[in-house]
């Protein structure tokens, strides 16, 4: 195929306006399947993904599209809109010459939109701007074309009206990107360099690396090389997603597609690697992505101690097409082995925990998440701590200091004095407000990123009826006034209930702590005190009172089998419970100190 | 212990629902009542193998509803049974159907035992349990079965209502005592699925409440000289149920009717919930063959129900292995949770009522 009938684009949007709709669309018209085999958000494989309606794991699928006479081969690459996973758009966008950026009719502009148009912009990729969702009775295209022109500098003529749900536009948009979207260079005659921008396991293939040919071809049987590891492969399979799995014999530059090399080692596979050929290889590799660094750990233990090895195979799996997800192992007095996790953010985790119970059936228990911390000795050496656990002793610490980040919230400016409100009690510092039009603004101010993943999102939701949008990027670290806080159940310290909190709301959160869990650990043979410590000193206490009851009160002849099945459906209760020294915890109990109740 | 059967026979009808009863039953119907019998009969031909049988128990339902015609029928059927020394009868009575004729009835017809389902005086929690009856009416249906012989009489007596505290449980089981009772089977009200109580939503008792009422009958009921010799069963000396403890012994029994539960030949059996297929001869419907390990449990979950709990050498005479070798019993008793004594091992008498917490360690 020639190089100039091929188009690489990628759809950005804030999550929620529309794009997978209008990705199903394009799959329509383009016949890349079949009316009948069409189902919602066709590119979202995983059932989390459609359960949710988001995109988490990008797709990259091949449309054909006949224009003016000539077949083109559009290669849309799906992209998350979370901001969680701007890193998984960077690497879409890497494999890209173009991206549409779709804003919802109704919804106007909001934090995702300007945070991966943003990201468009850094690759110097062609954008086309969409109003999607033309549809809706409340769509109101005036006004976003507006925001489009003033805020983004988008050109009135250039902006495409269309809706995923009707099919109205799409039509237009596609010859829209063969029209002003670049072909990619042509440079078959080059040495190969194919750059991996994801890759997932098959227990059939092995890995399968996802590439999008930069330069030269890559044919079957040839001899590949990693040029992160100089580790060498014979390809055995390539090909493209058309959505479904299509083999050929080559891919040639400007084309994405797939590659096979009975790869057992998923450790060989480097998401943003090149992949060079053995007998005739590039000199430099591709520049790959900016690597992103995961912002919040946690402990994930499983909840029966044998499956270590399970788990600890299961999150390699994982990281395989997950580049962001970091872990080493981790003991703990209280759970036993596991594993110290690193996140993007919470959705990245909630998610992850949630592949690791789905897809590879094993019960884990997650400790509440944390961010890292640096740290100033007293000897004035440096330490970054992934887990309260790690803190040393107080007497040894100069200064701590915590992660910052700096938001753009974007609501109705009815909202402000909320969101104001809620900053504040975050340890926000106020920075500045744009007005976006007349009815919303664009909040800035630098908080604590460990207050964001205590309930911020929840908190943000709740208070502004779900009308704000929120994103944020890493400003630095500053120092705060943080100490350890320990949990005691029945006078003894458990490790995994640690954290770390600020001085001055140390009391408050303390109190909440105990309460919440009195509330979550069922009631036991004998009274258990929980307490909430700094150092030695007890800065809050709940009592779960003795348990009084728990009989098969009357049970004659009739009943005799039915109450033994009772009796067994409580075992199994139990079963699901972790044992902290002589007390019985219900695995929830690790995260649930993190969500504040609501008043 | 006896090694003879009993014998359970459910008449499954009723005059009134109550509405915490999740017992199968009916409203009373003559002509199904009739229907019911002949199949209760051949039932029984068909499975009975003419065993000796020491203890029949005829329960609800409301056995008491049946009219003189159909009691006699019924009794017709027991007469099948080979019983040359029957230890105990129990029939189970509504207050309002003890009549003369009837007892009359039941006396020569060799029951020694009537389970009367008295309940409550409390105005407030008959309201509730959709039923009614007064103390005076009560007093005189009692010395009238005093009258015509009956020396050992059970009264159940429900706590553990919404409007109830400890003083109106007291009150209300000083009342059912003035009727001197032989025998007292108390029962913590629990909403079962498919009662009206729980198609009400009505809420029940914290368990601190309840415990406390537990605490208070236990300390008030030995004053009066009963025995607490089972959970929820109290009785005057020598007046404990011979029936019931075949099911705590974990002992082998008929159940016959529908509904009704047996055990007979390692095999535990229900027979079917519907009226309308147990008149169609379609009786049984579950079956479950024990295993040896499922017997000890069962010996274990039901004999720990007895304050007097199970007698160690009896466990292995039964099972040819030590009850240490199977149960970790040895913490439980070092944490008090268990006491041995002449031989028997028992729940701690505090702990009796968080027995299960004791028992899911075991089994």
């Amino acid at each position: 195929m020639n190089q100039e009938r091929i188009r690489n684009f990628s759809i950005i949007a804030h999550i929620d306006h529309g794009k997978s709709t209008l990705a199903d669309r394009m799959l329509e018209l383009t016949k890349a399947v079949d009316a009948r085999e069409m189902k919602n958000q066709l590119l979202d494989n995983m059932d989390l993904e459609r359960e949710r309606g988001i995109t988490i794991k990008l797709n990259a699928v091949k449309l054909n599209y006949h224009y003016h006479e000539n077949d083109y081969i559009l290669n849309l690459i799906d992209t998350p809109g979370h901001v969680d996973f701007s890193y998984e758009v960077s690497r879409s966008l890497a494999a890209c010459e173009g991206a549409v950026l779709v804003v919802d009719a109704a919804q106007g502009i909001e934090a995702q939109t300007l945070a991966n148009l943003y990201l468009a912009l850094e690759m110097d990729l062609t954008i086309i701007p969409v109003i999607n969702k033309i549809d809706l009775p409340n769509a109101d295209i005036p006004k976003v074309k507006e925001e489009l022109k003033n805020i983004l500098g988008f050109k009135e003529e250039d902006i495409i009206l269309c809706s995923g749900k009707t099919g109205e536009g799409v039509d237009l948009l596609l010859q829209e990107i063969v029209n002003r979207i670049n072909p990619p260079k042509n440079n078959t005659e080059k040495p190969l360099r194919a750059l991996i921008f994801d890759s997932y396991f098959d227990s059939y293939k092995g890995v399968v690396a996802l590439v999008k040919i930069v330069d030269g071809k890559l044919s079957l049987k040839d001899n590949i090389k990693m040029m992160a590891n100089g580790k060498s492969y014979e390809v055995v399979e390539l090909g493209i997603h058309t959505p479904k799995e299509k083999k050929l014999k080559e891919l040639v530059s400007g084309e994405v597609g797939y590659i096979a090399a009975s790869i057992k080692d998923i450790q060989a596979v480097e998401v943003g690697d090149t992949i060079t050929l053995e007998n005739h290889p590039a000199i430099n590799p591709l520049s790959g992505y900016k690597k992103m660094k995961p912002m919040v750990y946690s402990g994930i233990f499983p909840v029966e101690p044998n499956k270590y090895e399970a788990l600890k195979d299961a999150l390699e799996k994982l990281k395989l097409n997950d580049a962001a997800l970091t872990f080493e192992s981790e003991t703990s007095d209280a759970l036993g082995f596991g594993f110290r996790v690193g996140f993007l953010g919470l959705l990245h985790m909630d998610i992850i925990n949630s592949r690791i119970e789905r897809e590879f059936n094993l019960e884990i228990i997650a400790t509440s998440p944390n961010v890292i911390y640096k740290i100033t000795k007293t000897n004035n050496e440096i330490i970054y701590i992934d887990s309260p656990n790690k803190m040393p002793n107080a007497t040894y610490i100069k200064t701590i200091e915590e992660p910052f980040i700096y938001t753009n919230i974007i609501v109705p400016s009815d909202y402000i004095g909320s969101i104001m409100e809620l900053c504040q009690n975050k340890r926000g510092i106020y920075k500045s407000l744009e007005y976006i039009d007349e009815a919303r603004v664009n909040i800035h101010y630098e908080i604590p990123l460990a207050e964001i993943v205590y309930d911020f999102f929840d908190k943000l939701k709740s208070t502004t009826k779900g009308y704000a949008s929120f994103d944020y990027e890493i400003k630095g670290y500053e120092i705060s006034n943080l100490v350890k806080m320990d949990v005691l159940l029945n006078g003894n310290i458990i490790d995994a209930l640690s954290n770390i909190v600020h001085k001055d709301f140390a009391y408050k959160r303390g109190k909440q702590i105990v309460e919440k869990l009195k509330n979550i650990i069922p009631r036991q043979m004998f009274q258990v005190p929980i307490q909430a410590s700094i150092g030695s000193k007890i800065i809050a206490r709940e009592n779960i009172s003795a348990m009084k009851k728990n009989v098969l009160a009357k049970c004659y002849g009739g009943d005799i089998t039915r109450k033994r099945k009772l009796l067994e459906k409580q075992k199994e209760g139990k079963k699901k419970m972790k044992m902290l020294g002589n007390v019985e915890v219900p695995k929830e109990a690790f995260l649930s100190i993190l969500k504040e109740e609501e008043n | 212990m006896s090694n003879k059967k009993g014998v359970y026979i459910h008449i499954p009808f009723c005059k009134t629902i109550c509405s915490y009863c999740d017992f199968c039953k009916t409203f009373y119907n003559e002509r199904w009542v009739k229907k019911y019998l002949l199949k209760l009969k051949d039932e029984i031909e068909d499975i009975y193998m003419n065993e000796e049988i020491d203890t029949i128990y005829i329960g609800g339902g409301t056995p008491s509803v049946l009219n003189p015609k159909r009691l006699e029928e019924l009794f017709l059927i027991i007469k099948l049974f080979n019983t040359p020394h029957l230890k105990e009868f129990t029939f189970e009575c509504n207050l309002n159907d003890l009549s003369k004729e009837l007892l009359e009835f039941l006396k020569q017809n060799g029951v020694n035992r009537l389970s009367i389902g008295v309940q409550s005086f409390n105005s407030e929690k008959l309201k509730y349990m959709g039923r009614n009856h007064d103390f005076i009416i009560a007093k005189e249906k009692i010395n009238l079965c005093r009258q015509m012989g009956f020396s050992n009489i059970n009264i159940d007596f429900i706590y553990g209502f919404s409007c109830e505290d400890v003083k109106i449980m007291k009150k209300d089981l000083y009342q059912i005592l003035k009727l001197k009772p032989d025998h007292i089977s108390t029962y913590s009200l629990i909403i079962e699925d498919n009662t009206l109580l729980k198609i009400k939503d009505y809420k029940r008792i914290d368990e601190d409440l309840d415990a406390d009422m537990y605490e208070e009958i236990k300390n008030i009921l030995k004053k009066k000289h009963y025995n607490h010799y089972e959970i929820s069963n109290f009785a005057l000396k020598g007046k404990e149920s011979i029936h019931n403890l075949k099911y705590w012994h974990n002992e082998e029994y008929y159940g016959f009717g529908l509904s009704a539960s047996g055990y007979v030949d390692k095999i535990r059996y229900t027979n079917t919930l519907s009226l309308t297929k147990y008149l169609n001869g379609e009786i049984s419907s579950k079956k479950e063959i024990l295993s040896m390990k499922d017997i000890m449990d069962n010996h274990v979950m039901l004999g720990l129900r007895l304050t007097k709990g199970i007698n160690i050498e009896e466990f292995f005479q039964i099972f040819k292995v030590k009850l240490e070798n199977v149960y970790p019993i040895k913490p439980l008793i070092k944490n008090n949770d268990l006491i041995v004594k002449k031989g028997n091992i028992f729940i701690n008498p505090d702990k009796l009522y968080i027995m299960n917490e004791i028992l899911l360690k075991m089994i």
